[in-house]
């Protein structure tokens, strides 16, 4: 896969990711340089959420190629996808490499490559039961330094 | 769009009068002092978005326990035509038929005063929690899920865990009419081999707990509860299974409203015609993963009652466990009912709320046909549950339903600042409650502040005359998620 991945680094997630206020689910705001930075760092928060990642190996590897018709939907899918593999597989990531294509404001192409290992419950902490990625205030959009934000409500 | 204004109907009643694209006015069922909480967050929105769905009928209602959801409010309840309405999985929610399954013994509470701590340590170890939970029994073949999926509760009876007394006083007899395997997607039967017999984790719960006040003698006679008892409760789901039902509906209903044309003030409240080919394969699917809950809790009884007799050196007899009722909370359902005079067939989605059948419907047991069914409370852990029976009035106001719990009032990261510095787990034991959890951050983000007064609740549907009080119980043990 050439390219090194990038490790997430839960010291340092207050600049990837935060969890916003609301009464019941798990709401969160994600940001990135760019649009490969944003959809990591999704997933960063995602798997930050449900298992305890320090101390994570890196021995297995899995591909998720999703497409949606905006950027948005494609955030989403590629979430979904990832919990998918999680519920159905144990697989818990703590790097990936992303790759996005777009062709200019619409459809949207991602591909990420995920490092991690399969969860033992006997060696990892779990945290939380994420049951599902809504479409409830999904948003992704820039920010006024340049870069971009994405907001996500996980149902817990 | 601004928060409506509410007005004043009656002591308990708040109505939302029909504005812009509304087809008929909301009602929220609520206090003085709830209905401001109510106010303060944006679940009046949601029942007003409700109401703009095609063939609903009389009102989009909400319950005391309401509060922000997705889509649909949580505590919400709405019946839309068979003839011209829609189904929509965002009025189910994800946990497909999550609810509640009450079990009564012959205990006295005096009789297990000193044995709590290997009870509830026995409870721990025999029944799977915690997320992912799973290999309550040995995974599942193909075949077997999908007996599940069409059988739900019978198919652990037919197995020997539980008996046909159990069935009888399960919702629908504990199979949902109306599931097909086929309408159900290949994920979802991956994620439900390993998951029948596993409580889950978030606001999930086994509870050990006592009578500690009847309301209503003659009602409580009758579902065969008494002061100073023990009794257990189940609060879970479909589990993965439901979960995945939802996710994998939700992009067919998407392209769904689109075709037909129904416009959506909210993308998650995405949905189809009830007798459409999309909105028939939802509840085909949403009907197995309902069965699938109900397999689930009749399998969770089966393992708490293992674990109970082991743990007190007892027998079946002697601990007299047996099944009071068990209710769905989040479903949509085909039901008749009389709208200005006239039985009509709705399709109605309970999400958050629990059917409250009146006496006399013949959905209801035989044993409880007379008093009306019972409905089944979950509080938070540190303070209580209570059993409340449906009401005439329900069938009249609220197409047979009513509230399904406390209702948080507190976010979860809210929670777990609160409880920084504290140890939950010792608080409740001074309170009397012994706690046991997989994870520290589940006891944080569900420790009792961050929920509504269940009491407080369950008075307002009470006063309303919807589902008046019976019991309340009391936790003495708890196990979360």
């Amino acid at each position: 896969m050439g390219e090194r991945p990038r490790h997430w680094d839960t010291g340092a997630r207050d600049e990837a990711y935060a969890e916003l206020e609301h009464p019941a689910d798990l709401f969160v705001e994600i940001w990135g340089e760019d649009l490969s930075a944003l959809f990591g760092n999704a997933l960063f928060a995602l798997y930050d959420q449900m298992v305890e990642l320090e101390g994570l190996g890196a021995e297995r590897t899995e591909t998720i190629e999703v497409c949606g018709p905006d950027s948005e939907e494609t955030l989403r899918s590629l979430l979904s996808e990832a919990l998918y593999i999680f519920a159905a597989e144990g697989f818990v990531a703590n790097a990936a490499r992303l790759d996005v294509r777009t062709a200019s404001e619409g459809p949207l192409q991602v591909t990420a490559h995920l490092w991690g290992e399969t969860l033992d419950r006997r060696r990892h902490t779990l945290l939380a039961e994420v049951k599902a990625v809504t479409y409830h205030q999904l948003t992704v959009g820039r920010t006024a330094e340049g870069g971009w934000r994405a907001t996500v409500l996980f149902d817990v | 769009m601004t928060t409506p204004d509410l007005i004043q109907v009656s002591e308990y009643v708040w109505e939302l009068p029909a504005v812009g694209g509304m087809r008929v006015p909301g009602r929220v069922y609520a206090d003085r002092e709830l209905i401001q909480e109510v106010r303060d967050d944006q679940s009046l929105v949601q029942v007003a978005n409700v109401a703009h769905l095609p063939g609903i009928l009389r009102y989009s209602m909400a319950m005391p326990d309401i509060h922000f959801g997705y889509g649909f409010p949580i505590g919400g309840v709405a019946a839309f035509s068979v003839e011209e309405g829609i189904v929509s999985p965002g009025g189910v929610g994800y946990d497909i038929n999550c609810g509640c399954r009450l079990l009564a013994t012959d205990l006295r509470t005096d009789d297990v005063g000193g044995r709590m701590k290997p009870l509830i340590d026995q409870l721990f170890r025999d029944v799977p929690s915690g997320v992912g939970a799973s290999g309550a029994i040995e995974r599942l073949s193909r075949k077997e899920l999908e007996k599940i999926l069409v059988r739900g509760a019978a198919w652990a009876v037919e197995r020997g865990y539980g008996s046909k007394e159990d069935l009888e006083h399960t919702e629908d007899g504990g199979t949902l009419p109306g599931a097909d395997p086929g309408a159900v997607g290949e994920r979802a039967w991956v994620r439900g081999q390993d998951q029948v017999g596993t409580l889950g984790s978030g606001n999930h719960f086994l509870e050990i707990q006592t009578v500690d006040r009847v309301f209503d003698a003659a009602a409580a006679a009758a579902y065969g509860l008494r002061e100073g008892q023990i009794t257990i409760m189940v609060h879970c789901g479909s589990r993965g299974f439901g979960y995945q039902v939802c996710e994998d509906s939700l992009e067919t209903m998407a392209s769904a409203s689109h075709r037909y044309g129904i416009e959506l003030p909210d993308r998650q409240l995405a949905c189809a015609p009830v007798t459409s080919p999309e909105g028939r394969q939802y509840l085909a699917a949403m009907a197995c993963a309902a069965n699938y809950a109900w397999a689930n809790r009749q399998m969770i009884m089966h393992l708490t009652e293992q674990a109970l007799l082991r743990a007190l050196r007892m027998s079946p007899k002697d601990l007299g466990l047996r099944l009071v009722y068990d209710v769905a909370h989040n479903i949509a359902k085909l039901e008749t009912h009389e709208v200005e005079g006239v039985p009509v067939d709705a399709c109605v989605h309970r999400k958050g709320a629990t059917r409250a059948f009146g006496p006399g419907r013949s959905e209801i047991p035989a044993a409880y046909r007379e008093i009306g069914q019972p409905v089944l409370i979950p509080g938070d852990m540190g303070t209580a549950s209570f059993i409340c029976r449906g009401a005439d009035k329900s069938m009249a106001e609220t197409f047979g339903s009513t509230c399904h719990g406390a209702g948080r009032v507190m976010s979860r990261s809210q929670a777990r600042k609160r409880a920084k510095g504290r140890s939950i787990e010792r608080e409740l034991e001074s309170a009397g409650v012994l706690v046991r959890s997989q994870g520290r951050k589940t006891l944080a983000e569900e420790m009792p502040e961050a929920y509504k007064d269940v009491g407080q609740v369950v008075a307002v549907m009470d006063g309303a005359g919807i589902s008046p009080r019976v019991a309340r119980l009391r936790p003495l043990g708890v196990i979360k998620g």
